[in-house]
């Protein structure tokens, strides 16, 4: 059929199909700053202006917009930028930025509507478009700032807000109730600095994203915006029951209908065996999958694949593979998976290094320092506690997609939404039967990750199905794909058992934890360790036990998620303190400071967990702890909430809402950088003639602005802006190794890579440098503003050493390389504050406001990092409060699809506000420590605590629904 | 087969009626629940009939009461400063901004979602709907499903003083349960999503009769009575105060 709109003012008559989505037409058609999110338009990144009106061209068919005006971003783009896409370019407004463009053109309908829009209504307009990134508040100030410059107004430029220091650094301070706390906007992060940190030019700095342009454009970034010529589109037969075995497939009415081309499953794809988690070789074992399985263990698991034309025959294809199935038994809890009676999930036999596969027992881990048992006997106290931890996902924005092609000399080439480029090489090269070396993966911008895409996930499909057309192959998961088939985090069931003396001091601490991994290992093994890491290492105690047990269910499979066994474990953890401190009659925060990790502090389990972990007695000294900013992150946090309301009567039951009581809480945060000895990134920077440079790393910027925190790092040890440091990532055929984004490694790891090779860069610079100034010793100069300085004050400019190096006189290619790994795994601390309120006739739980004060170090650019940390807390806040997986008794999703799996939207945030509190540590780049994953760690244990002091009521399993809150508050004794 | 065979667009209710005997053809509204579902694959695949080209998406006073074409988006609703207080910021809640601007009222009403709150705002506001060719039904008495027919109009009663009470997993969640009220010179009306099949008119002064709630993962038949009951004491109290 023919459709005729406007599209950006030309008018079009565009040939389609009936059943075509307006989004499908218009990517087809270039404007590719239309993204798809899911099917449905609650994502919104499929928005665009129909006659001025933001609408969602997802759940819109093309034919709809007949007669119609659509606008996409592209219409205003021009050379110079519209003054919206410089306001989000400017405040940090996006982090992967793929519904950015979705945003600016919402952002441009409100404000042709209302030149001067209040925050409720800007937050209303934002409400249509889901952010998983940056908990709005960044997007807030954008369009408010955007206004103002419409409006013809000024605005002041961007960036933190230096708030002085409450304490010495080392010590608590009582906080003045009078003394009020920092006013500005919720998006500026406030900076507390410290002595220790010298002043720079570019580290430390609210510098714009490298990529910014690209995203706030909407120009071609993301996996689906590049097409190869004879592209085909593949889709995967799911299973539909939670447990298993494929008796017969019969594929022959799905390989005649005409336009499908390829047909895979377990008889015609080769069984090799592999676990799919990206991490470093040797990958934690079992190797507990194969492309296509005889087995199916989870609802949505694998069962076939095709490649075809279009979509809607790929679709139609899967309709026609007639699969035979015997259905078994499933479990779904990991406390049952344990019982004699359980179905055993891994009964083939090719899968070995399962701990006890007749019990559905994957791992059993144990460490042990001092004698528990014997200090819990002599123990003056001792607790014990039972949490339950639920499943959530990651929700990426962008679903995962993958496009694999043989290239001109038939190397596989995969583009591909990733965190792990150079892992998902090494791990793929064996399953499609080629050697590493013709393998080639690219990972473009990724529309958000979040341990979702630390997988070798889809890969392998992409690349049989390119290998059996010999045609460009793309598969793009839906969401309710994305819910059921990738990846989401563990639950857990954690029993904590505490010895306390009479003083409070901690005498021994012990978890018991069971983790269910679903039906695949993945990161079983290691997510399980960092629970045990992260739960037993925040309070200093002599005896200390991880007792783990990992189980396989039937439920879709857990991996890597942001916070990676830490959010689990410090939950249990800071409730369980929080209650013994009650217990004890003691103040909650004195009671954890007394036996927290202080500057000094040995980091004493660590060294035995993790894939390096070695056994007690084979170390001389323990790691310990460098620094730590925890009291100033304390007292600007108390300050911030107002603490002292804790004891107001008046504040905590309102006299004018009897229904309502409020709380706050708190919690104690700790989280590691990098894995040590593991963990490793590379970095090769080269001079161009005018003097800039191109940096290629590694490193995979899935979103949170590690291009331009690694391009800072660079410049500033070069002594040039930002912008003359051109960074290209990550290309496992142009880019040096880097082990990915994961383990709040990349600013520690990558950066140091980074700082490395550009000093290598400044030796060559500096000594050729010297030889132009006629200066005898090279050590001597110095580089900044794009010049080398001698002590006598001549200088020569950076475009002058180049084109010397480059054309002159006994040339060569002024460049450097380096990796870096770590010995060390500098915590980042953080205070986390949780503001409630209860309604103790429903149930329901308001969070009125979080604060979060980090120590990360020094934050390279406070407004990314700040960004980290509103993003991290929301996802915190999601896992606290609204979000879980819910299922039907065989094993099915009940609420694939946003709006049942609940994520926070911009009208109904709480506040935020958050706090950098700058420490020195000597060990990381500039002073750098991690700030990626901590956020995730103190929401669901603050919010907790705070309905505890709100209502007494001791939640013990998550999330906060009303429900839930409201049984917890009829069991409680009045 | 591809999903959706043909897209219709007619001009006239007749057209329109006649396109959608056919029992393989579905209407669409803003098409926002109807597209996805119609585009999912199955054996026979559809026909959309789109009804923008009506001319349904007008709203018009109508004696005391407002007239509310079918075709009218939620988001238009919400922008209509003649348009009953308690029905903008229900149509507000009802969906988030990109999804309003393409969800209408008549589809509002075609879907019957228990936990709609702005049917519930409809309810309480006496809505009738006028049906193609020529029948008026209350809205609380209305059988579903609607089938074939075209509902062409929302009629409703203006004034009175209106009130919406929910509890959520998160401020704007749909609500688990939500009481609506308007009480007027004539009387309260009251209703509830989240107890029901559909949201349902009920007594003021007995306001849990006779319910047997659905129950989800969001809250069981029990939670769910439990919130009707203060919920809808919570809002008698907020209209008639």
């Amino acid at each position: 059929m023919t459709v005729e709109f406007t599209l950006n003012d030309e008018p079009l008559a565009v040939e389609c199909e009936p059943h075509e989505t307006l989004l499908g037409v218009l990517r087809r058609l270039g404007m590719i700053s239309v993204r798809y999110g899911s099917d449905t338009g609650e994502t919104g990144a499929s928005a665009v202006l129909v006659d001025g009106r933001l609408v969602n061209t997802d759940c819109m068919l093309a034919a709809q917009a007949g007669g119609h005006d659509v606008v996409t971003v592209e219409h205003l783009n021009r050379a110079e930028l519209h003054p919206i896409q410089a306001a989000f370019m400017a405040t940090g407004a996006m982090q992967s930025g793929y519904s950015t463009p979705a945003t600016i053109l919402g952002t441009w309908a409100l404000l042709q509507e209302d030149p001067d829009p209040s925050e409720e209504a800007i937050r209303d307009m934002l409400s249509g478009i889901l952010d998983r990134e940056t908990a709005y508040v960044k997007p807030v100030e954008a369009v408010r700032r955007a206004a103002a410059v419409m409006r013809g107004e000024g605005t002041d430029p961007f960036g933190p807000l230096v708030v002085p220091p409450m304490t010495d650094g080392r010590d608590p301070v009582e906080v003045d109730p009078d003394d009020p706390p920092p006013a500005a906007s919720p998006a500026v992060p406030r900076l507390v600095p410290s002595r220790d940190v010298p002043d720079m030019a570019v580290v430390g700095k609210p510098e714009v994203k490298v990529d910014a342009i690209r995203l706030v454009k909407g120009n071609p970034a993301f996996t689906d915006d590049f097409h190869e010529r004879g592209q085909l589109v593949a889709k995967v037969l799911r299973s539909p029951h939670a447990h298993a075995r494929i008796l017969d497939i019969d594929d022959r009415a799905a390989r005649e209908l005409p336009g499908v081309h390829a047909v895979l499953h377990y008889k015609n794809t080769p069984r090799i065996k592999y676990a799919s988690g990206g991490q470093s070789w040797p990958n934690p074992h079992p190797y507990d999958q194969v492309s296509f399985d005889t087995k199916v263990r989870h609802v949505g698991d694998r069962v076939a694949a095709v490649a075809a034309d279009t979509g809607e025959i790929a679709e139609e294809a899967l309709r026609l593979i007639d699969v035979t199935y015997e259905v078994l038994p499933a479990v779904y809890d990991e406390l049952e998976a344990m019982a004699e009676a359980a179905p055993v999930i891994h009964d083939e036999d090719d899968t070995t290094d399962i701990h006890d596969r007749e019990r559905n027992i994957v791992h059993h881990i144990e460490a042990e320092r001092g004698n528990v048992a014997a200090a819990l006997a002599g123990a003056d106290h001792v607790f014990e506690q039972t949490f339950r931890v639920h499943q959530v996902q990651q929700v990426p924005i962008e679903n995962h997609i993958s496009v694999a092609w043989l290239d001109s000399d038939e190397r596989m080439v995969v583009r591909t939404a990733t965190q792990v480029p150079f892992h998902t090489r090494r791990m793929l090269a064996p399953l499609i039967g080629m050697d590493i070396k013709d393998v080639r993966v690219i990972k473009p911008r990724i529309g958000g990750g979040f341990g979702a895409k630390q997988e070798m996930l889809i890969e392998d499909i992409v690349a049989h199905l390119a290998l059996a057309t010999r045609r460009p192959v793309k598969l793009e998961l839906t969401r309710e794909e994305e819910f059921m088939s990738s990846r989401t985090r563990h639950p857990q069931t954690l029993t904590y058992t505490t010895g306390v003396n009479a003083d409070g001091t901690l005498v021994a601490q012990q978890l018991r934890l069971i983790g269910n991994t679903g039906p695949y290992g993945t990161h079983a093994y290691t997510v399980q360790t960092v629970s045990g890491l992260r739960g037993l290492t925040s309070y200093n105690c002599p005896n200390k036990r991880f007792d783990c047990d990992v189980v396989y269910t039937n439920i879709p499979v857990p991996g890597a998620y942001r916070g990676y066994g830490a959010p689990q474990a410090e939950y249990a953890l800071e409730a369980h303190m929080e209650d013994i401190a009650n217990e004890l009659g003691l103040d909650p925060i004195e009671f954890k400071r007394k036996n927290w990790v202080k500057v000094g502090s040995e980091l004493d389990i660590a060294p035995h967990l993790g894939e390096r972990s070695v056994e007690e007695g084979e170390l001389d000294e323990y790691p310990k702890v460098m620094s730590s900013g925890i009291e100033e992150c304390v007292a600007q946090g108390q300050r911030a909430t107002a603490w002292h309301r804790r004891l107001d009567p008046g504040w905590t039951t309102p006299p004018d809402r009897p229904h309502v009581r409020r709380g706050l809480g708190f919690a104690f945060c700790m989280h590691g950088t990098a894995i040590p000895f593991l963990d490793m990134g590379g970095c090769s920077i080269k001079i161009n003639d005018d003097g800039s440079f191109n940096m290629l790393i590694g490193a995979t910027d899935l979103g949170t602005g590690a291009d331009t925190v690694i391009g800072q790092i660079a410049a500033e040890v070069l002594g040039v802006p930002l912008d003359d440091i051109k960074v290209y990532s990550s290309d496992t055929d142009v880019t040096p190794f880097d082990t990915g984004a994961y383990a709040s490694s990349t600013t520690y790891i990558s950066g140091t890579a980074a700082k490395l090779a550009a000093e290598k860069v400044r030796e060559r610079i500096k000594e050729r440098a010297a030889r132009l100034l006629g200066v005898d010793e090279p050590c001597t100069i110095e580089l900044r503003d794009r010049r080398a300085w001698a002590a006598d004050g001549t200088s020569v400019s950076l475009e002058e050493i180049a084109l010397h190096s480059l054309h002159t006189e006994d040339q060569e290619q002024i460049m450097g390389t380096a990796s870096y790994v770590s010995p060390e795994c500098p915590p980042p601390f953080a205070a986390q504050f949780a503001e409630v309120e209860v309604d103790v006739e429903t149930g329901q739980v308001t969070v009125v406001k979080l604060v979060m004060a980090v120590d990360c170090g020094v934050a390279i650019n406070p407004v990314t990092a700040s960004g980290q940390v509103e993003g991290g807390m929301i996802q915190a806040l999601g896992y606290a409060h609204c979000e879980e997986f819910a299922f039907d008794e065989g094993g099915r999703m009940l609420n694939a699809r946003l709006g049942p799996y609940k994520i926070y939207r911009a009208d109904e945030m709480p506040e935020t506000e958050v706090f950098l509190i700058q420490t020195m540590e000597d060990s990381g780049p500039f002073g750098a420590k991690a700030v990626a994953e901590i956020p995730k760690d103190g929401v669901a244990p603050a919010v907790r605590n705070a309905i505890l002091h709100a209502t007494g009521a001791r939640m013990r399993d998550l999330p906060f629904t009303p429900e839930r809150v409201w049984r917890a508050l009829q069991d409680q004794p009045r | 087969m591809p999903s959706v065979l043909a897209y219709h667009r007619p001009h006239s209710l007749e057209e329109a009626s006649s396109l959608l005997a056919d029992p393989h053809r579905r209407a669409i509204g803003g098409g926002t629940v109807a597209v996805p579902e119609a585009r999912r694959p199955d054996d026979h695949g559809s026909e959309v009939v789109d009804l923008q080209g009506l001319g349904l998406d007008r709203v018009e006073v109508d004696g005391d009461g407002l007239r509310i074409g079918a075709m009218v988006r939620l988001g238009e609703l919400l922008r209509d400063e003649r348009v009953p207080e308690l029905l903008r910021d229900l149509a507000r809640r009802e969906l988030p901004s990109a999804l309003r601007n393409q969800a209408t009222v008549g589809g509002t009403v075609a879907l019957g979602e228990s936990a709609s709150v702005l049917l519930a705002g409809l309810l309480v506001h006496d809505a009738e709907l006028a049906l193609h060719p020529d029948e008026t039904v209350a809205l609380g008495a209305l059988a579903r499903p609607l089938e074939h027919r075209i509902v062409t109009a929302v009629s409703i009663a203006a004034g009175g003083l209106g009130a919406i009470v929910a509890t959520g997993r998160t401020p704007a969640d749909e609500p688990i349960v939500a009481a609506v009220a308007r009480a007027t010179d004539t009387g309260i009306r009251l209703a509830l999503t989240g107890v029901a099949p559909v949201p349902v008119l009920i007594d003021p002064a007995d306001p849990t009769a006779g319910l047997t709630p659905p129950a989800d993962f969001r809250g069981s038949p029990e939670y769910r009575l439990h919130l009707a009951a203060t919920l809808a004491a919570r809002v008698l109290a907020q209209v008639t105060s």
